[in-house]
């Protein structure tokens, strides 16, 4: 596993971390993508042809990695181990903070960018595409684990709260520093 | 209200962000060819602009919308239809740039105010007059090729508002005279709304870094941990009487935050923030911040710390007051 980087989970975490790959978490994503795109289909038309691309999205701090075909009520998310290769349309590859701030809109991918808090290779259309629709879709985590109502706003106070919390911790970039 | 804010929104959720930081205005463009804006996933449908409208109006702000590219010859089709959608979601005014969407709008949309894009590059009192005499443009984006003495003279010579660029992308070249990107890709900001379209921007990484190439050609190369910038070539860097260096500049944006103030004495009307392209976090961010620092210097009160506050966010990690003050190389 690579070094410690600004805005990486410290060691332990990563290695508190390291289960997770073997969960169902693409099962659980792809679930979870799906249920989004029937509640918001408008966020998966702002893709258009870019919905078929697939993106190779690798948090740079853990040993797996995601697979996404973002199609809508089709979409696909398989989670994999790090060495098992697979290519893709568009890779995307920052520390797991970065990348869940980027989803969520906290953190703006030009930024992240011109910092180099993540770096980018393949189709730049695609990711272009993908990061607007993502900008548009207004992701809480309660959409994740299709919690709604009161429970869907505990869960976004305590996960955006944690991930606060997190990114102070692990000096991980935020508006106004450059990392 | 002494200087009117007005803020970027490529979606729908960044509009409301905007009026929810504070803008007073918020300029869009709908989601085609006709706004300088024109990237993969951006942009807003005619639904969604009349949503947007409605937000805005319903908490005090206004809409600007950006029709700002060059009509086809003999295809007008989209920029008109674009006009209606703007008219029939009550835009608050159009920003346009071509002679023949201004002629257009002023024949078609009396009731539409008309502001005049920095792409139509109107930098003197005989431009701005022409402008303002024949389609009635109430308004001009001024290009960021002026220092704030020439804008000021320029007021007093004119009689419309003008608006200035105050924080973002700085674009070094004059506005909707730029053609650079077409040698690279066939496309340019000016006709197909896109500077560096990205289905041309490719990067690669090595030992030595990244590379940044434009339809093959490398026009960058960032060593690891070295700030980056936009994948555009004006920015890039290239080989030059031997030397390697940024040719035509520096991947910068402009900050003249410091220069509010004077902005206000030489009678400009509105300041604007570029970034249409970039994220919430991004809008956010920057519209509360000039809020800020609009709302303190109108109460006399002491500058705010622009610079400090949003260096993340700026392009190669540096801040420029660009043309403003003249301290270009």
């Amino acid at each position: 596993m690579a070094e410690h980087f600004r805005g990486e989970l410290p060691r332990l975490l990563r290695i508190l971390a390291a289960p997770a790959g073997f969960l169902p978490l693409g099962p659980a994503l792809t679930l979870a993508v799906r249920r989004f795109a029937r509640r918001k289909p408008t966020v998966f038309d702002r893709l258009g042809e870019y919905g078929k691309c697939s993106f190779l999205i690798e948090p740079s701090d853990l040993d797996f990695s995601f697979l996404m075909v973002p199609d809508g009520v089709r979409s696909e998310v398989k989670c994999m181990r790090r060495r098992a290769t697979q290519p893709a349309d568009v890779t995307v590859r920052a520390p797991l903070l970065v990348l869940l701030g980027l989803l969520d809109g906290t953190l703006d991918g030009d930024a992240m960018f011109f910092n180099r808090a993540i770096s980018v290779s393949g189709r730049t259309d695609a990711l272009v595409a993908l990061r607007n629709a993502i900008e548009d879709a207004e992701l809480t985590p309660a959409d994740f684990v299709g919690a709604t109502g009161g429970l869907g706003k505990l869960v976004d106070r305590s996960v955006i709260g944690g991930l606060g919390l997190a990114r102070r911790f692990t000096g991980s970039p935020i508006h106004g520093e450059p990392s | 209200m002494s200087l009117e804010l007005v803020c970027p929104a490529g979606t729908p959720s960044a509009l409301r962000a905007a009026v929810e930081a504070g803008a007073h205005s918020v300029y869009c463009g709908f989601r085609d060819e006709t706004n300088a804006r024109n990237f993969p996933g951006l942009n807003f449908s005619p639904d969604e602009m009349i949503e947007g409208v409605r937000f805005a109006h319903a908490h005090g702000a206004k809409v600007l919308v950006a029709i700002n590219t060059f009509a086809k010859a003999g295809s007008m089709e989209a920029w008109k239809a674009a006009l209606a959608n703007a008219e029939k979601a009550g835009a608050d005014a159009v920003i346009l740039a071509d002679l023949a969407v201004l002629d257009h709008a002023a024949t078609h949309h009396p009731n539409l105010r008309l502001h005049l894009s920095v792409q139509a590059a109107a930098a003197t009192p005989e431009a701005i007059a022409f402008y303002a005499d024949t389609f009635g443009v109430k308004r001009v984006v001024m290009p960021r090729v002026l220092s704030v003495e020439e804008i000021a003279k320029l007021n007093a010579a004119i009689n419309v508002e003008t608006e200035a660029f105050v924080f973002g992308g700085l674009c070094p070249m004059t506005e909707g005279r730029c053609s650079l990107s077409s040698y690279a890709t066939g496309k340019s900001p000016n006709l197909t709304g896109v500077c560096s379209p990205p289905e041309h921007v490719a990067y690669s990484e090595d030992r030595n870094g990244t590379a940044t190439r434009l339809n093959g050609f490398t026009i960058d190369r960032f060593g690891a941990g070295e700030q980056a910038g936009y994948p555009t070539l004006c920015k890039g860097r290239f080989v030059a009487g031997g030397k390697t260096s940024y040719l035509f500049e520096d991947p910068v944006s402009l900050n003249a935050a410091s220069l509010i103030a004077a902005f206000a004495k030489a009678g400009i009307t509105a300041l604007k923030i570029e970034g249409r392209q970039r994220g919430k976090g991004y809008v956010t961010e920057v519209v509360r911040t000039f809020r800020a620092a609009v709302d303190a210097i109108d109460a006399g009160g002491t500058e705010v710390e622009v610079g400090r506050l949003l260096a993340g966010l700026v392009e190669g990690g540096r801040q420029t007051s660009g043309a403003y003050k003249k301290t270009w190389r």
